[in-house]
């Protein structure tokens, strides 16, 4: 591939690509998310903890639907259901660490066995099957009540800042999330990135292909959905971190489709799109209380068909829609032609330089 | 290779970060953790001039209607007084009352949410419904000592001032209900046969309980019968047949769901089974349910309340309903006479909020809670005569005295004996 060094554009590009910045970028992210918490107020904390929590959640969705293609409309269970087992866990004085990796094992498993099921029938009994989820865990919750607490749910506080350290509640809780919270970042960028990413995208953009090429679209589609499930597993542990309450409101049907919404509104098929939809999915309600409570609905509503129209690739085609904007005006202005110069750059325009997984994935 | 979609993620975390802190930045001002108050010093949300009380409830979604209510009753009943001149508190000084009501949708991540934006700025919680909404953030209220008082669920666990000391219930406890009803029962003297169906839940357990409790070691009622339905149930027919073979002439049915409430009427009268029944206080509105269901079919309908019913022509000319109705229209943003008993129910907790502040010799929330729990008989307007609050008994919410009263084909009327 050519590289046109005159265009002020590619030069920036160039820059990005010295490997200093390449590490100097993700260093500096973690010296900030390191620093943050000891610098925001307590509110500001709270509700950055919130956002990990949802980023979370919305993370393990995007893997099943945003790069696999499965419509999951049960993704609220696994939440609800790693934060129960969360809870019993700690209520019984269980090790925190054996309580974590049961968080992670117990809806990975459950994962397991439902996408066993549902992806032998593919296409929208998929989302049927997950539709039931749900529907099924608010009165098997209520039910199984010397587990789950019934319908009074159960709390567990055990993320009180630990003597000595000299941090604040919310502090230790902010850090427990952006570390936690990280590393499954982190662990699920490489997946996607990987050879399973890739195979993830073709079994998303045609199941003939993926079989002819010796991928089984069935066996990526349950390893996509047990995966979806141990993340939403990990989201209901930073839930109990955070909230540190549970019941079976948790795991109504509604915030499974609010946890759809945010994949959607962040961007499907994006890491940075699930933080930004786990942004929406705690920001959003606060700030429509802010302008009229008895409003929220309508206002959430609303803001969610703005979004929609606007940036119909979600908030996180922002920064692009941006700067094709920002590349297109003075283009316009200040060079005379560069329309009828077969530039690659300009020509091919900004599609060209997605990287090549992004764009499997989007497709 | 991927330098796009890096850039992409730094900015889309840049934008994220700066969104939450724009957010918190509007919502909490002080930078302070709780915990870090000098003794004696004002608590947050109390100047020489203003309370302010915060309110997370919902406003939106299925509870949207009592939700409403809930905010509606003390905005009006405190709209009113700030109209007047104000609340004059024990410390001697007057403060205008101001209500910061969020609305949680009845989830309780965002119940939490809404106390942890909340309790910097509010001098107390108040009102609020439900409860898994109340429990969310009901240890953390404790930890910060942050009162969380007069709350409208029937929950006993938020009236245990052991368990709970900066919690205080509003409304009676499900046992107290269902007493109220085993004691009038109990002392008819008569031969009871009764049939009992509940709510799988705390709910019912919590009738049932209080019920069993009154009528222990009463020689004329005997339980014929006892079923229970989950509240996701869509119907209670097969129930309903199976007790209506036990032959029981009374039915003591404790049931928080609307449509099933009615249904059961109806299919107890298709099977022309007709024993005087009990009613929940939440699932006995003669307009929404009892007309519906056909209710003057049977002997007789019994529930239980502590509060006038604004709604019934009995009462239209009583001077605390007409006064209680016109501030609601002012003051409480709710211009059409409510249908639910929760606008009435926050008015009172106005009231009894009131008594707590005359009484406060301080103004922090240590001695809000000292003068709250020491209110005794007082009557709230629009209370019923042999009822009043009382906080000072543990393991009790502030009102848990009820009438039984008994449907009269338009409204209710009090009653003294089972007949």
């Amino acid at each position: 591939m050519t590289r046109p060094t005159a265009t002020p554009a590619s030069s920036f590009s160039a820059l990005r690509q010295r490997p200093w910045v390449r590490w100097a970028v993700p260093l500096l992210l973690v010296v900030v998310l390191a620093v943050l918490p000891l610098v925001l107020t307590e509110a500001a904390n709270d509700t950055l903890a919130r956002i990990g929590v949802f980023a979370v959640a919305v993370l393990g969705l995007n893997v099943v639907m945003g790069y696999t293609g499965q419509i999951s409309l049960g993704q609220i269970f696994f939440l609800g259901l790693g934060a129960y087992v969360t809870a019993y866990g700690v209520t019984n004085d269980w090790n925190i660490v054996l309580v974590f990796v049961l968080t992670c094992l117990i809806p990975a498993v459950a994962g397991l066995l439902v996408a066993l099921a549902a992806a032998r029938l593919g296409g929208l009994a998929i989302a049927m099957v997950t539709i039931a989820l749900p529907i099924v865990g608010v009165p098997l919750a209520k039910r199984l009540s010397e587990f789950t607490g019934g319908s009074q749910g159960v709390s567990a506080r055990f993320t009180d800042a630990p003597e000595g350290s000299g941090l604040y509640d919310d502090q230790w809780q902010l850090y427990l999330v952006l570390v936690i919270g990280g590393i499954v970042f982190v662990l699920t960028r490489f997946l996607v990135r990987g050879k399973y990413g890739r195979a993830f995208a073709i079994v998303k953009g045609n199941e003939n292909v993926a079989s002819s090429m010796g991928i089984s679209p069935y066996r990526y589609k349950v390893l996509a959905f047990t995966i979806a499930s141990l993340i939403g597993g990990v989201s209901g542990f930073l839930y109990m971190v955070v909230v540190q309450y549970t019941s079976p409101e948790t795991m109504s049907f509604g915030h499974s489709i609010e946890l759809l919404v945010a994949m959607v509104i962040g961007g499907a098929g994006s890491i940075a799109g699930s933080l930004l939809g786990g942004a929406f999915y705690v920001v959003v309600p606060n700030l429509t209380n802010a302008v009229d409570p008895s409003l929220t609905a309508l206002l959430q509503g609303a803001l969610l068909l703005v979004v929609l129209f606007v940036l119909p690739g979600g908030l996180v085609s922002l920064p692009r829609a941006v700067m094709r904007g920002l590349r297109r005006s003075p283009a316009g202005r200040g060079h005379a032609a560069p329309p009828t110069t077969p530039s690659p750059t300009t020509g091919s325009g900004p599609a060209a330089e997605e990287p090549d997984t992004e764009r499997l994935g989007r497709a | 290779m991927s330098t796009h979609s890096r850039s992409q993620r730094a900015l889309g975390i840049a934008v994220a970060l700066a969104l939450a802190v724009t957010v918190s930045a509007c919502g909490g001002r002080d930078a302070g953790r709780s915990g870090d108050a000098a003794e004696g010093a004002p608590s947050p949300g109390i100047t020489d001039t203003t309370v302010t009380l915060g309110i997370t409830t919902p406003l939106s979604g299925p509870t949207a209607g009592p939700g409403t209510c809930t905010v509606a009753g003390v905005t009006a009943y405190f709209g009113a007084k700030n109209a007047a001149g104000g609340v004059g508190f024990g410390d001697g000084k007057t403060r205008t009352v101001e209500i910061q009501a969020l609305d949680d949708t009845y989830d309780p991540q965002q119940a939490a949410a809404n106390y942890d934006q909340l309790k910097g700025e509010v001098f107390a919680m108040t009102a609020g419904l439900g409860t898994p909404t109340n429990r969310a953030w009901r240890e953390a209220a404790i930890a910060d000592e942050v009162p969380q008082v007069l709350i409208m669920t029937g929950d006993p666990l938020f009236s245990d001032t052991q368990q709970s000391p900066w919690q205080l219930g509003f409304v009676p406890i499900y046992q107290n209900e269902g007493a109220a009803f085993g004691e009038l029962l109990a002392s008819s003297g008569a031969a009871h046969r009764v049939a009992i169906l509940s709510q799988n839940d705390d709910f019912g357990a919590g009738y049932v309980e209080g019920f069993k409790s009154a009528i222990e070691g009463a020689g004329n009622i005997e339980v014929v019968g006892e079923l229970t339905y989950e509240a996701t149930d869509t119907s209670v027919d097969a129930q309903i047949t199976d007790l209506a073979n036990s032959g029981a002439d009374v039915f003591f049915n404790a049931m928080s769901v609307t449509p099933l409430v009615i249904a059961a009427l109806q299919k107890a009268q298709q099977l022309g089974w007709t024993p005087s029944w009990f009613l929940p206080s939440n699932t006995s509105s003669p307009t929404a349910i009892l007309e519906p269901g056909g209710a003057a079919a049977f002997p007789g309908i019994y529930s239980v309340s502590f509060a006038k019913a604004p709604q019934s022509p009995a009462f239209a000319q009583d001077p605390d309903v007409v006064e209680y109705l016109a501030a609601l229209k002012q003051y409480g943003n709710y211009p059409d006479p409510p249908a639910f008993p929760h606008c009435h129910w926050s008015w009172m907790i106005g009231a009894t909020l009131e008594q707590a502040f005359q009484n406060m010799k301080e103004p922090t929330r240590d001695s809000f809670m000292e003068a709250l729990r020491a209110i005794k008989d007082f009557q709230a307007p629009l209370m019923l005569p042999d009822t009043a609050v009382t906080t000072s008994e543990s393991g009790q919410p502030a009102v848990s005295t009820v009438v039984v009263q008994k449907y009269n084909g338009r409204g209710y009327d009090t009653v003294e004996a089972f007949e």
